[in-house]
């Protein structure tokens, strides 16, 4: 209620003091133009201040943003946002499609009743949410609103962004003739999202996750569509602010770290696969693009760009930030961790089998 | 947030998409053309979102919702929406006023060249080079040859290569691009060495023709791409600045 009161009271002032001088009695149509003026003047407001803004002070602010590592921070922060935007914009219609149209008894239905076989279960079904990671957040989110035990949850949120088929041609694409690393990838990815299911079935604790209250689902007397609007609206927002601050983080890594360094490690086999799992945390680049950026780390053994491709697309900088803007930060912190561990330890196991 | 402001952000982020992927071409600088109709959808679907909000809440004004239940008791608030969304407004505002610019030859100074990858197999993927006039190259394909091909392909041709300028050391320059294949986050650069010719200045956009220059044993890492410089031109910035393709006549085989 307080918004209300914040803005209603210059509003009527507003009004009081220029309109009355003139028409006392307030007649019929005056006070209704008056509206729409006022509407339109507040409306327009913020955008011409921001365009007087920006036009005045434009060569200043270009001035100082004209440092040139400033300059790639910002191409980089804003290339991650803009990339993402659509991918966290339909992982939110998604998620508010499955909270408000779809009913839970289906993924009771669905789903094993018993946890610990959900979980494989889950991962699998990670294959049909095309997109890359910024999208399998708010949907793991709705998933666990909709009554899906969390550890099932919890596998689709790490199995579906490396596991989904633009994903796994992406990977063929980058690395022709090795069909190989295609199968590693897959296997090692739904390895690892199973094993953290079942760890948390083992060792998590329903405190650590936080399910933020968002606006009341299935509010009696709105009707679907308008629970659809809301919920999507508050999901996009909230995860987009978090995406935000995930972009900068990468971003500043992006810029300050230069990649050359971590060419020092490439030697040595065993240090090269903690050091790719590391890069791909603060690379933050999407799960549809980084085979790509593994294929290009030549000098890196293939068991410790297996690492790279398995870890990107469920550890890293903006997931943690998008994490624990949806599930609470002691949530991410731990889970973002446990899970980095087992996804460099099934590529070891993997890439030692398969490549 | 409240909700007015709520509207706000969703029209402008939705304003800034179409603004850098439907009316201009600046989305290039970040993120790769395939994205647009994505880019585009997104920035329908958010004006839309705003517009529906704009219509439900009265817009500017946060219209209580009285015909909500739900309105009192949630500790949100019912115009409460999550405060973190205003950093939201950092990118809304900065690609529809301050669009920053492409990445350029600091990123390509900082980075080694991540040489392109050696064929798997022979050399049958250096097709040879058309014999007569100048060739139009990729620094890709340029850099691969001189480094990999063990057959030479690039003995004997004057060739064209186009990129910006990335002062190297000792007054040394490179005719360079970088390549994305998702986002500018993934950036990998490419950079051919120029001899013979003064450097322009830095992100400068060039078409430098010459020969090969061999540097290195060919087929070891130990080889590095440059070029003897004839002539080197100004030219325009092209749209796409991350794409090293070559725009080849139809029946030619290359990049």
């Amino acid at each position: 209620m307080d918004s209300d009161v914040d803005i209603a009271p210059p509003r009527e002032r507003g009004h009081g003091d220029r309109a009355s001088p003139r028409s006392p009695e307030g007649a019929g149509g005056l006070p209704a133009a008056a509206r729409v003026t006022s509407h339109a003047l507040i409306a327009g407001l913020p955008v011409v201040l921001l365009g007087v803004v920006a036009v005045v002070l434009g060569p200043q602010i270009t001035a100082a943003l004209g440092n040139r590592a400033v300059a790639a921070w910002r191409t980089v922060f804003t290339a991650i946002v803009i990339q993402g935007v659509p991918f966290l914009l339909l992982g939110t219609v998604v998620s508010a499609a499955i909270s408000t149209f779809v009913p839970a008894w289906v993924f009771t239905r669905v789903l094993p009743r018993n946890p610990a076989l959900a979980v494989p279960v889950a991962g699998v079904a990670g294959a049909v949410l095309p997109g890359c990671e910024c999208a399998s957040v708010p949907v793991a989110d709705s998933l666990m609103r909709r009554g899906v035990a969390p550890a099932a949850a919890l596998a689709f949120l790490l199995s579906a962004p490396a596991i989904n088929p633009i994903v796994l041609v992406a990977t063929y694409v980058a690395f022709p003739g090795n069909p190989q690393m295609v199968a590693a990838r897959l296997i090692a990815s739904l390895l690892t999202s199973v094993v953290m299911g079942w760890l948390w079935i083992r060792l998590g604790r329903e405190e650590w996750l936080r399910l933020p209250k968002g606006p009341t689902r299935h509010t009696p007397g709105a009707s679907r569509a308008e629970e659809f609007r809301v919920s999507l609206q508050h999901d996009f927002l909230h995860a987009g602010g978090f995406l935000v601050v995930g972009a900068a983080a990468a971003a500043t890594f992006n810029v300050a770290v230069p990649h050359s360094v971590l060419r020092l490690f490439s030697d040595s086999p065993w240090l090269s696969l903690p050091m790719l799992g590391l890069l791909a945390v603060i690379l933050a680049v999407c799960s549809e693009a980084d085979a790509f950026v593994a294929a290009s780390l030549t000098g890196f053994s293939p068991t410790a760009r297996l690492a790279f491709m398995v870890v990107g697309p469920m550890v890293d900088l903006k997931l943690i930030a998008l994490q624990s803007g949806t599930f609470g930060r002691a949530f991410a912190l731990r889970f973002s961790s446990a899970t980095w561990v087992v996804a460099v330890l099934s590529s070891a196991l993997v890439g030692w089998w398969l490549l | 947030m409240k909700r007015n402001i709520q509207v706000l952000l969703l029209l402008f982020l939705g304003v800034g998409l179409l603004h850098i992927s439907l009316l201009t071409d600046l989305y290039l600088r970040y993120v790769r053309p395939g994205l647009r109709p994505a880019l585009i959808a997104s920035g329908v679907l958010l004006i839309v979102l705003g517009a529906v909000s704009a219509a439900r809440d009265g817009f500017p004004f946060n219209r209580p919702r009285t015909h909500h239940g739900h309105d009192h008791g949630d500790g949100h608030g019912h115009a409460g929406g999550p405060k973190v969304a205003w950093l939201l407004y950092v990118p809304a505002l900065t690609i529809l006023f301050l669009a920053p610019p492409a990445l350029g030859s600091y990123t390509a100074s900082r980075d080694d060249a991540t040489a392109p990858k050696a064929p798997s197999s022979g050399d049958s993927l250096f097709p040879a080079l058309q014999d007569t006039g100048v060739v139009p190259m990729s620094l890709n394909d340029f850099s691969a040859r001189a480094v990999w091909d063990t057959s030479r392909t690039l003995k004997g041709h004057t060739v064209r290569l186009t990129g910006f300028v990335t002062p190297g050391r000792h007054g040394t320059w490179y005719v360079s691009r970088l390549v994305i294949s998702c986002c500018a986050a993934d950036a990998q650069v490419r950079k051919v060495r120029v001899h013979g010719a003064a450097a322009p200045p830095a992100d400068a956009w060039v078409t430098v023709t010459g020969t090969w220059h061999p540097t290195g044993k060919i087929g070891t890492d130990d080889a590095s791409p440059a070029l003897d410089a004839t002539m080197v031109t100004r030219v325009p910035a092209p749209k796409d600045p991350y794409n090293d393709m070559v725009v080849t006549r139809p029946g030619r085989p290359g990049r």
